[in-house]
């Protein structure tokens, strides 16, 4: 009885020291962004005098950086967040859409060769980095581009259509995985019913798919919304059209290092993540896992 | 079958290949329409109803690459669409971008601004055949600072700079240091000694704000300071150590060691804080706040002093400012002056708004804006405004006793500051390149290498 | 299945048609250079009629495989055009005099030869291993601990494995000014000197910066890993008498294996293709005295930097080319070892 008071302090303290040691660490973590929302509130001549504690922050400097960033033409914030949102969304429905449907086709055919071969080329794929075909991208699309008339570069049409290519082999080889483990009576049962292959597919095979279609959304919408060297290649390093980290790209390099402008701006750029984050943690960091691990 | 399929998949992807790009671009009208509506508040921003521009839709685009005076550009554009209805776009870059790479980027995608500022020999080579000849339009016959080569007048002048030993005057003053008493290296110490030993008596972090930092500062360094070894104290047609240097990078080691003499003596008396990890911002902010005495930056700092630190100006009692010449040899009392950089205008279908844009921007009203708010120090003979900046002054006493240089950093190899010289005096500042003497080897060695490559 | 009534079938054949002349029409435009906007929308609507005809096609037998090619054609398509040609060009290119936007000559292997000869490259391929092997067992070493740290049942582990995770949110760029920041303004007072400024703790810094931002996620693996590791092997042990640390070493992290494989080479790739936190913390900036003979002021430039500079900055895009496929090839390398190793361990187990 006594030793079993004793083995449980003995715990209790480890437990406790454990939880410092947590603690501690969490603090590391979060200390770059406590030093951004609270330099956010502070004019130039504070950040520079005093840049870890609240002497001179005040809501008034706040706002005052706050239109100062929106209004500033470099950075042109709504415009800028109403463009990766509307190419972070676009691609992920495309790609969730057209990856379930090539992954439907491929996995229903995979005793065939060509599907075998196409499936290999989309794995294959993955190993190939950005920086091997940046360069050939840029020239092929402008090429592309002045050829149609339609042009690929500076657009969201052609940047939409860069994302769905690069994310296709990722998107495919977790969507193949689950469908292959879906039995394929089931589609058997309903061709018998008269359903053709494509309404098979879209009513009974796409809404089996929405836990893994979260996953793929997870991870491509991470990566296409925070991008930066595709959209600065693709759409230029200030172009017209500017995705939110081309324009804090933009506008650090414009005003040199205004850091009550620059923290601003970044504060600007992580709360929409931290929102989604904090709405939707657990299916982000499951469909992290689970990315990390297929992939 | 199986081969059936297979035909039919390769015949599909080859026959429709470019067709389906199409596919894809297929909400072009949406997005062509969403990129509209979004363009309409961002001209609400800008204070401007934007009326339709009336001969070529879209307006015109400036790449400017003083971003000091990014406000006032846009204040003078605004003022023109008011009065004309084009449409003026002021994109402005500095820092670490480097903006000719930026256009080369800019040509690549087919997104060309219609005017942008050119710095030197090799920025105008590299558009040889696109631009503009100006040499009809009015304001030409106006000035002796344009930009010409063998394409005709190809560069805009828009400002006059100096580059000199900025001081502040009252600080000066009051520790009874005279600014016309530097005229060599001892004397200047002297001047940093007396000031140093001063220094909480007349409320000064450091004697001097001399900033190293290589990634975005480089320009400061490499071009601005250097062009001190190169010309300081020269008659303004002298090119001899530029033209020693276009030849394979040579320098004259002697010069070139008293310059790095006066290079030890900033690296030791300037704020630690700022010496190799500061910012521009902080570098003026510092001066214009009365912490430092004097400031390595050129007259173009005016500008700062009385927009973004205005506040802080005033505060320290808006004191007056001089420049002295950088004496590192006794005998140098020039400050250097020119042109800093040109604007360009691109040969495509807007040149006529970009040209009549330029010559209002050399009329009456643009260089109000120009020379009064934007502080420039106007090339143009006709023009009657006089800057109200700290450092107008200073510039105009040394412009009419002849004791200017010109400056010749546009001769200098491409990127030589940004991947050589900036990173050496980094070094030298923080003490990897222990004295003048290995600094001015180094440095040979490595403009050796850099030419050679 | 529809019946095919002659409706459908005229229907169909006037989509083909219609789909086919503009598509013809489109393309006859482009080669003969018209300029007319209109022959972008002529392609794409010929595009889609051409692909509504197909789908109505009346046609029992072949119906199946008419949707199995609609299906698959938006993903390969863009898929082909993004990747495989730009691959396939991109090879082809490094061995020429590419500026980008054309070639004159081929010049065989004259860029890998320079890329060789050039010590700002070398270095940039010699540190990158450095960082890579360095943040290979940093990175790991780190979100194992804390992945202990975060299955021990303390109070609170949900909070903690948020906060870890949150800088895997945040894009590199906005992450490297944050940094940049930190290390300029704020640590300095404790440094003296910006870490930023010399070209060693430059490095470190970047290292510092990688795992801060990366390591809360391979934690989140290894958590998983654990988590998984069943009750009753844990209870046998506990119940053989073995004590924490021998549990840990003999009984989680040989269970634990295949989990570190997977973070191993995740970690190895990313931090091969690290790009933006170097970009935006010191762009490739910190000098080195001597390499090779040679001072050289790209000090932290990490290979995919390089490659950047040389191609954008400095406008060699042949070189630059050249450089990215000897890129691709190493990672290509990575990439097979890890699939051997797996395999391995799979026949193993």
């Amino acid at each position: 009885m006594e030793e079993g008071r004793m083995v449980g302090k003995a715990a209790r303290i480890k437990r406790l020291i454990l939880t410092i040691v947590g603690i501690i660490i969490a603090a590391y973590v979060l200390f770059p962004f406590y030093l951004v929302v609270l330099n956010s509130f502070k004019a130039q001549t504070s950040i520079v005098a005093s840049p870890i504690n609240w002497a001179g922050a005040s809501f008034a400097q706040l706002k005052t950086n706050l239109s100062a960033v929106v209004n500033n033409s470099t950075f042109n914030f709504w415009y800028a967040f109403g463009t990766s949102l509307i190419i972070t969304v676009v691609s992920l429905v495309l790609l969730a859409l057209f990856g379930a449907m090539a992954a439907w086709v491929i996995s229903r055919n995979n005793k065939k060769k060509w599907s075998t071969v196409i499936y290999m080329i989309f794995i294959a794929s993955m190993i190939i980095p950005f920086q091997v075909v940046m360069l050939p991208l840029i020239s092929t699309f402008r090429d592309v581009g002045k050829f149609i008339g339609i042009s690929m570069l500076q657009s969201i049409p052609g940047i939409v259509f860069a994302y769905c290519g690069f994310g296709g082999a990722m998107t495919v080889f977790i969507l193949t995985g689950f469908i292959k483990g879906i039995p394929y009576d089931l589609e058997e049962a309903a061709a018998i019913d008269g359903c053709s292959p494509e309404g098979t597919f879209f009513r009974i095979i796409f809404p089996l798919l929405k836990p893994v279609i979260t996953t793929v959304t997870i991870l491509n919408g991470m990566w296409i919304w925070n991008d930066y060297l595709l959209p600065s290649l693709m759409l230029g390093q200030n172009g017209r059209v500017k995705t939110l980290p081309v324009a804090v790209q933009a506008f650090v390099g414009s005003y040199v290092k205004q850091w009550d402008l620059i923290l601003t701006a970044a504060l600007l750029a992580i709360i929409p993540m931290i929102i989604i984050f904090l709405f939707a943690q657990r299916q982000i960091m499951n469909g992290m896992i689970e990315g990390a691990v297929k992939g | 079958m199986k081969k059936k399929v297979l035909a039919l998949i390769m015949a599909g992807t080859m026959i429709f290949g470019l067709a389906a790009c199409g596919e894809a671009a297929a909400p072009v009208a949406d997005a062509g329409a969403a990129p509209a509506d979004d363009a309409a508040p961002a001209g609400d921003a800008s204070g401007e109803a934007a009326a339709p521009a009336a001969s070529s839709g879209e307006g015109i685009r400036l790449v400017n690459g003083k971003i000091e005076v990014d406000a006032m550009l846009k204040e003078a554009a605004e003022k023109y669409t008011q009065e004309t209805g084009v449409v003026v776009t002021i994109e402005s870059m500095g820092g670490g971008v480097n903006i000719q790479d930026t256009l080369k980027g800019y040509y690549q995608a087919d997104n060309m601004p219609d005017i942008f500022v050119c710095g030197s020999d090799a920025d105008f080579d590299n558009w040889k055949g696109m631009l503009v000849d100006m040499s009809g339009e009015a304001w030409a016959s106006d000035t002796d600072a344009a930009y010409k080569n063998d394409g005709g007048t190809v560069g805009f002048p828009y400002t006059t700079e100096a580059i000199g030993l900025a001081y502040n005057a009252d600080i000066l003053e009051k520790a009874g240091v005279d600014p016309k008493s530097i005229t060599g290296p001892d004397a200047m110490k002297k001047a940093f000694e007396t000031l140093d030993s001063k220094k909480d008596e007349l409320g000064l972090t450091a004697v001097i704000g001399w900033c190293t930092e290589p990634k975005d500062l480089y320009w400061s360094t490499g071009s601005h300071s250097f062009a001190n070894y190169i010309d300081s104290g020269l008659a303004r047609d002298d090119t001899k150590y530029a033209d020693m240097l276009a030849d394979g990078g040579k320098i004259d080691e002697t010069r070139f060691e008293h310059y790095a003499e006066m290079i030890g003596l900033f690296n030791q008396y300037s704020d630690p804080a700022l010496l190799t990890s500061g910012t521009y911002d902080q570098q003026i902010l510092g001066f214009a706040s009365g912490k430092y005495a004097f400031v390595t930056q050129g007259s173009w700092i005016g500008a700062t002093m009385t927009s973004d630190d205005a506040d802080a100006y005033k505060e320290a009692g808006n004191f007056k400012c001089g420049m002295a010449p950088y004496a590192f040899e006794d005998g140098i009392d020039t400050i250097l002056t020119n042109s800093p950089s040109w604007w360009a205008v691109f040969d495509n279908d807007n040149k006529a708004d970009s040209l009549a844009f330029l010559q209002w921007l050399a009329g009456e009203e643009g260089q109000e804006i120009l020379v009064k708010k934007a502080g420039f120090i106007s090339p143009f003979k006709s023009c009657t405004f006089i800057a109200d900046d700290p450092f107008a002054e200073t510039i105009s006493e040394y412009t009419a006793a002849g004791k200017t240089s010109s400056w010749h950093w546009l001769k200098n190899k491409s990127g030589l500051d940004q991947n050589a010289l900036g990173q050496l005096y980094a070094d030298y500042a923080l003490g990897s390149i222990p004295d003048a003497k290995a600094f001015t080897s180094t440095v040979a060695q490595v403009l050796q290498q850099y030419y050679a490559e | 299945m529809k019946t095919n009534t002659a409706g459908q079938k005229m229907c169909s054949l006037i989509l083909l048609a219609a789909g086919i002349i503009l598509l013809v029409g489109a393309l006859i435009m482009d080669f003969s250079g018209s300029q007319s906007t209109l022959r972008g929308p002529m392609l794409v609507i010929g595009a889609v009629s051409f692909f509504v005809g197909l789908y109505f096609f009346p046609t029992l037998k072949h119906h199946r495989q008419i949707v199995y090619v609609i299906f698959l054609f938006p993903l390969l398509f863009t898929f082909a055009v993004t990747v495989i040609i730009p691959l396939l060009l991109g090879i082809c290119y490094s061995f020429t005099d590419w500026t980008g936007i054309k070639f004159t000559q081929v010049v065989g292997f004259a860029n890998y030869i320079a890329m060789f000869k050039d010590p700002a490259f070398i270095w940039s391929i010699l540190i990158t291993f450095i960082f890579v092997v360095m943040n290979m067992i940093l990175v790991n070493v780190t979100a194992f601990l804390l992945a202990l740290l975060c299955t021990s049942g303390l109070p609170g582990v949900g909070f903690f494995r948020a906060s870890y995770f949150l800088p895997n949110l945040i894009g590199g760029i906005v992450l490297g000014y944050i940094w940049q920041f930190v290390f300029s303004n704020v640590l300095i007072n404790i440094t003296k000197i910006s870490w930023l400024v010399q070209t060693k703790t430059a490095l470190a810094a970047i290292v510092v910066v990688y795992i801060w931002q990366y390591a809360g996620y391979i934690m989140l693996i290894y958590v998983t890993g654990l988590t998984q590791i069943p009750g009753d092997v844990l209870e046998a042990a506990k119940i053989d008498g073995a004590n924490a640390r021998q549990t840990l070493f003999e009984v989680k992290i040989p269970m634990l294996a295949s989990t570190f494989t997977i973070c191993t080479f995740l970690t190895l790739t990313s931090a091969f293709k690290q790009f933006d936190v170097n970009m935006a913390l010191t762009n490739g900036t910190g000098s080195v005295p001597n390499f090779m003979g040679n001072y050289l002021s790209n000090g932290t430039q990490m290979l995919a930097l390089n490659i950047y500079n040389t191609a954008i900055a400095k406008n060699s895009y042949a070189l630059g080319q050249a450089k990215a496929v000897l890129f691709f090839i190493i990672l290509a390398c990575v990439s097979l070892v890890q699939v051997r190793i797996s395999n391995k361990r799979e026949v193993e187990l």
